[in-house]
């Protein structure tokens, strides 16, 4: 950790006509990372350990950014009201608030945030355990088989469409890292446990030491 | 996909280390683990989301495809079930 410590900050940014809230740690104007969560039951499962990796970089001099998508968090709809679209929109709005505020972001996603990410203004993409739309549906469907449908949340039928049939976009440049029990191909595998299946996931010290170092040494190869 | 484990003891290794990874249960604890423990319904860990965890990883790690209507309380009722249930479809 740094002497001084990070700064907490929220900032409303527009999306399609809404206001949505985007939580800040690091200094408005330091090079700026734009993380896109992961979705429903994984994003809170992660919420810590994306905020332990914000703090780290923000120690390093970077302006870390994360977005409440619409339906979720502090937003003021409810989750039944948004659509997928909706929800690639808030990154594409997000990334350009950012932009003016720091210039262009490295956008950092985790897990089924890589499904809204193609859209949005970068100088970069940093993707870590990326997942199909198919496979977070199935997830949630079979959540259900054990007596709790979409793990009690309620998403519209829009949205749910929308994430079965989605699945990464290219982009360029872009660095993916996943853990060593996938076994599909990545630039760097990491030896951690899967937080976002845990009930009870805390944080991981050494994992998210991991990430925020690659992601500082990726975010600095894409300074352009 | 991961080359498939081969026998019963690598499935039932196998096994041992989706619970640790997907309950976040300690691995002393899981290596202790009996046929008769007791896991759906009796750890609190094992939560719904745990469920579609759990059987994702079983896929993905033992190269196997679990249909929604082979899932039901009894085949996670103990590790014992659990394990009968991951060799018959890894090694059939």
């Amino acid at each position: 950790m740094s002497k001084t410590a990070a700064s907490l900050a929220f900032a409303r940014f527009e999306s399609g006509g809404r206001q949505e809230w985007l939580m800040r740690i690091g200094a408005e104007d330091a090079p700026a990372i734009l993380l896109v969560p992961p979705l429903f039951e994984e994003m809170n499962r992660t919420r810590a350990l994306l905020a332990s990796v914000m703090r780290r970089l923000a120690a390093q001099g970077f302006g870390c950014w994360l977005p409440d998508l619409s339906g979720t968090g502090e937003s003021e709809r409810g989750l039944g009201e948004a659509s997928w679209d909706d929800w690639r929109h808030d990154v594409t709005a997000a990334s350009a608030y950012v932009t003016e505020k720091a210039g262009k972001p490295l956008i950092a996603s985790v897990r089924g945030g890589v499904l809204l990410d193609d859209g949005a203004g970068a100088r970069g993409w940093w993707r870590f355990a990326p997942a199909d739309g198919l496979a977070l549906q199935r997830d949630m469907v079979r959540a259900g088989l054990a007596g709790v449908e979409w793990a009690g949340y309620a998403p519209s039928d829009a949205l749910k469409a929308g994430l079965a049939g989605a699945t990464q976009a290219e982009v360029t440049p872009l660095r993916t890292l996943r853990l060593e029990t996938d076994t599909q191909p990545a630039d760097l595998k990491i030896d951690a446990p899967a937080l976002w299946r845990r009930s009870e996931p805390g944080t991981s010290d050494a994992l998210a030491d991991a990430l925020a170092a690659d992601l500082a040494k990726w975010s600095r190869a894409c300074a352009g | 996909m991961a080359a498939a484990p081969n026998d019963g003891i690598e499935i039932e290794t196998t096994l041992r280390a989706v619970l640790v990874d997907v309950l976040g249960l300690d691995k002393a604890r899981v290596a202790g683990f009996r046929e008769e423990t007791p896991l759906f319904g009796a750890l609190p860990e094992f939560d719904s989301m745990a469920v579609a965890g759990l059987l994702t990883e079983l896929e993905d790690r033992l190269g196997i495809l679990i249909e929604d209507h082979e899932v039901d309380a009894d085949m996670m009722e103990t590790f014992g079930a659990l394990l009968t249930f991951a060799r018959t479809k890894a090694l059939t």
